[in-house]
């Protein structure tokens, strides 16, 4: 078939598509998925009670931990996805809230005494928090991947990276809602654990699946 | 002081330089790469290509089947030019990446910002569909990362022959669907008159020709090892 009349056949496939197609695919994604996680942590995990724990301060610094991963990732995603966009600092910054956080369960425990240590980093939770969270991840995962698969990432294995460190931080995010851990040193251990694992798998997955 | 912390104040000193020099109103160009400076024609007109190629994209967008066949055209053009200068001009598969990236041009259309440039993202896709041909073929390669100037240098309107012809790639397709492309291409029915002809309605139609060229386009990257 002549290049010509392929053009003439694809001419045919022209529909109006309106402005915003990429980013309204990547929210629905994440809104897909979160609302499936979201489903799981409710249903089977249960919530911790809500009420009491909205006025304490390691609810909201857990809470600002992996909602601003969540951005950072998902403005980082929607950047692989367009492309010719510039990446933008949107990495840096996911970094960078990382090592905040890092620095906070290194404090903490540096500030705590010899034989509280321990606990404050393993809380009650550890063996099953990051499986948990990676878990989580996945209907969220499978929803961003499903959504980038109609874009254009020219680099499949960071975008599946990115896709993963945003299902992980948004699934993190949710599992909040469960977990009743305090210490910033759990947090900053199991819960980057977690996200990490996802964001490896991502990595992985997304060298296949997101190839074109 | 070792050599390689000497070097970067240099650097600086030079980038500086350069912008101090030009005027305000002149736009400051990135050194094209040696690569570039020996394979393309120099680009004097890349702003207009721009100015030419996105209301064009923006009107396809808008669901102008005229405007899409004259950028896809136009872009057809550009793309022969430039694999023909990066895989050799003799080279079988030219023509076979052309086709390729006019389709996922097309159906990767939804991933174009309409507040961005054009010619990066036209550029960004032939690149990719570029380092995906020569990675599966060998396992290094090195496609240097130019602005879109690499691709919008020449034009090259004459066709080449094809080493994987889509019309034997379509030949796998189901009956339906095969019908329908060869109703559309060959006697140059519309997507409704062809739909009427099979029996099927116009939606059910479009959908049908939208998944064949998904799957045509997946079908022409696996065979273009």
């Amino acid at each position: 078939m002549r290049t010509s009349d392929l053009i003439e056949i694809l001419a045919l496939d022209v529909r109006p598509t309106p402005p915003g197609a990429v980013n309204r695919k990547l929210l629905t994604a994440l809104v897909a998925g979160g609302l499936v996680t979201f489903a799981i942590v409710a249903l089977w995990l249960r919530c911790q009670p809500l009420l009491a724990a909205a006025h304490q301060s390691w609810f909201w610094m857990k809470a600002a931990y992996t909602g601003l991963l969540t951005v950072a990732a998902a403005v980082t995603v929607r950047r692989l996805s367009v492309p010719g966009s510039r990446i933008g600092l949107a990495p840096f910054a996911a970094a960078l809230v990382i090592l905040v956080m890092l620095a906070l369960g290194v404090g903490q425990i540096l500030s705590a005494t010899q034989a509280g240590r321990l606990a404050l980093w393993l809380g009650h939770t550890w063996k099953i928090c990051s499986p948990l969270i990676l878990l989580l991840a996945m209907p969220i995962y499978a929803c961003l991947i499903a959504a980038i698969r109609g874009l254009a990432p020219t680099r499949p294995a960071l975008t599946g990276a990115a896709a993963g460190l945003a299902a992980g931080a948004l699934a993190a995010s949710l599992y909040g809602l469960h977990c009743p851990e305090q210490a910033a040193a759990f947090v900053a251990t199991w819960y980057t654990l977690g996200i990490g694992a996802a964001t490896a798998l991502g990595a992985i997955t997304g060298s296949r699946l997101l190839r074109w | 002081m070792p050599a390689y912390f000497a070097a970067r104040p240099r650097a600086l000193q030079a980038g500086r330089h350069f912008s101090v020099c030009d005027s305000p109103s002149a736009r400051i160009r990135i050194t094209p790469l040696a690569r570039r400076e020996r394979v393309d024609p120099s680009v004097p007109h890349q702003d207009e290509t721009e100015e030419r190629l996105r209301p064009l994209m923006i009107r396809s967008l808008e669901g102008d089947p005229g405007a899409h066949r004259q950028l896809l055209g136009v872009l057809g053009r550009y793309l022969r030019g430039y694999f023909a200068r990066r895989i050799g001009a003799a080279a079988a598969e030219v023509e076979d990446l052309v086709q390729e990236t006019l389709l996922a041009v097309h159906l990767k259309r939804d991933s174009y910002d309409r507040s961005l440039p054009f010619t990066p993202w036209a550029y960004a896709l032939a690149r990719y569909k570029l380092i995906d041909h020569l990675r599966r073929r060998s396992r290094s390669i090195q496609v240097p990362l130019e602005d879109a100037g690499a691709l919008f240098a020449a034009e090259d309107a004459e066709e080449r022959a094809l080493r994987t012809d889509l019309e034997r790639l379509l030949q796998r397709l189901p009956d339906r669907q095969r019908s329908l492309i060869e109703d559309v291409k060959l006697q140059g029915l519309s997507v409704e008159e062809a739909a009427h002809k099979r029996g099927v309605t116009a939606v059910s139609a479009r959908v049908m020709l939208h998944r064949s060229l998904k799957w045509l386009s997946q079908a022409i990257r696996d065979e273009n090892i």
